[in-house]
């Protein structure tokens, strides 16, 4: 017993040692010849394995064609991107264990989160909605008391959810397929999720025209891309890569790729939205 | 590691209120699948020692469907699978009164009861057959025998490895978290949402998983101690 005791000391004291040594990202990637990125499989468009089995989608475009020229210019030299899967759980312990170096997948920049991680602009913008049967009297989040309500856990809207709509009975999935299952026996009434996911969702969907995304959002979900607290030189650099983007309309062509008219999932940009991510470089 | 630890987000907040809904939920639910593999453990243990084929059969068809396939698989088969069978009625009447805590109890009591069947078995075959054939020669009937004689000495030899077992049906209760049951790991979880230290919220749900770990240990080797039968189990003095 008392050596059990003193292990678990050592552990405890093990984890709470480890040096908070700031490592210059920038110098690693240098070094190293590699970004690594932190990204979903199951996210589409953002990021998924598509049907031909490569890791695809919106964001990795956004980091491979804007991102990474920026970084190559900042250290010289041409570097490759790996990617590494993140889910919500452990994507911040992998940034700050140095396994991962950017983000880069679905999360939204929270004032939580910013206290343990730095985010880039904010590259994508949706909200929170619902996803129904069709013909369902769950038309918006003022029609959720009672009914049974799936999420994802660890996600922004499960979180507003319960703070806000206590009277909706909650249950949370950890990933989307299982929630989308529950909606689809009937275990849940709805599927809250970020509007952009659920539209991916229902066109993946079997039977598509059977299933509607409704509601405003009822949360917002700016995108951004996270870093390790206090890497401003790296933070730099990813920024300006996405301003760069913006700037020179690349951004726009490779949102157009993935949510234009013939893209994966057709989701056209809003002049809200465009005046939202153009504000941020001053626009 | 560039990680600053605020381990306040712990007691602060609603966390220590989550924790300690999480531990109930994971107590509730490790309890009642704990008594169901226990009854189906000796049930289908000691059927498969009984000297009837069939029953033996159907005993060992139990131990080997049930062991060999993952615990998630038979999560989402009680939860999405067993579900659509029942009368629609019944199913609209679970959805709303906890199907995730009861499909969960069910999964993993079913499973464990198949592991702890060997369990069982392994100390029923411990024990000398001439014992059994003693005690039908006394004029029990085989119900008799077991019940008396058999099981008895049998739940004493397996403390150990159903100490073990026990061990692992809580641990693997956290795997209810994938149909949505809000047992400890979850509330872990739900604390990283909310204050983004997932590092912090895991070192918590490890450090309870392992205190309750050890206060079961440390009451089942004084339970093995009191029972133990004088000369029957040679062993160290525990400790």
């Amino acid at each position: 017993m008392k050596r059990t005791f003193a292990l678990v000391l050592v552990l405890a004291v093990a984890l709470m040692a480890t040096p908070a040594l700031a490592q210059d990202t920038l110098e690693k990637i240098k070094s190293s010849g590699t970004l690594v990125i932190g990204t979903r499989t199951g996210s589409p468009p953002f990021a998924y394995v598509n049907r031909d089995n490569q890791w695809v989608g919106f964001t990795i475009d956004l980091v491979e064609m804007l991102v990474k020229p920026e970084i190559e210019k900042a250290v010289g030299k041409p570097i490759k991107v790996e990617k590494k899967e993140s889910t919500p759980p452990t994507r911040i312990p992998l940034l700050s264990s140095n396994a991962v170096d950017l983000i880069a997948g679905t999360m939204t920049d929270t004032p939580q989160r910013r206290e343990s991680v730095d985010f880039s602009l904010t590259f994508f913008y949706t909200g929170a909605q619902f996803m129904v049967k069709k013909g369902s009297p769950i038309k918006g989040v003022n029609d959720i008391a009672g009914k049974r309500i799936a999420s994802q856990q660890g996600s922004t809207n499960a979180k507003i959810l319960r703070e806000k709509y206590p009277q909706a009975q909650l249950r949370e999935f950890p990933d989307q397929p299982a929630a989308f299952q529950a909606l689809l026996q009937g275990q849940v009434d709805a599927y809250t999720n970020d509007g952009i996911q659920l539209y991916g969702l229902k066109a993946k969907a079997p039977k598509p025209d059977e299933w509607d995304v409704v509601g405003d959002f009822y949360s917002e979900e700016p995108y951004g891309m996270a870093m390790r607290k206090g890497d401003a030189k790296f933070k730099a650099v990813v920024d300006a890569g996405l301003k760069n983007g913006f700037e020179s309309g690349k951004y726009f062509e490779i949102y157009e790729k993935w949510f234009g008219p013939k893209g994966e999932l057709p989701y056209p940009i809003t002049p809200q939205v465009k005046a939202y991510l153009l504000k941020q470089i001053g626009k | 590691m560039n990680y600053t630890f605020k381990w306040s987000v712990l007691w602060t907040g609603q966390s220590g209120q989550w924790l300690l809904q999480g531990l109930i939920t994971t107590l509730e639910l490790s309890a009642i699948a704990w008594v169901l593999a226990v009854v189906l453990g000796i049930l289908s243990g000691a059927l498969r020692t009984v000297p009837f084929r069939p029953l033996r059969w159907a005993a060992t068809f139990y131990v080997e469907f049930f062991r060999n396939v993952p615990l998630l698989v038979w999560m989402f088969f009680w939860y999405f699978g067993v579900t659509p069978l029942l009368p629609r009625g019944t199913q609209d009447w679970l959805f709303n009164h906890g199907l995730e805590f009861w499909a969960g109890t069910i999964a993993l009591g079913v499973y464990h009861g198949a592991r702890m069947s060997e369990v069982i078995r392994s100390g029923i075959s411990a024990i000398p057959r001439t014992q059994f054939e003693a005690s039908l020669a006394m004029g029990l009937t085989t119900l008799q025998a077991y019940r008396l004689v058999i099981l008895p000495v049998a739940l004493r030899l397996i403390v150990p490895p159903g100490t073990s077992e026990s061990l692992n049906l809580l641990k693997n209760s956290s795997v209810a978290l994938t149909i949505s049951v809000a047992e400890l790991t979850f509330q872990t979880r739900q604390i990283e949402t909310y204050t983004a230290k997932a590092i912090e919220a895991f070192t918590a749900g490890t450090l309870i998983y392992l205190v309750l770990c050890l206060s079961i240990s440390t009451i089942m080797a004084r339970v093995e101690r009191h029972y133990a039968i004088p000369g029957l189990i040679s062993r160290a003095q525990a400790g």
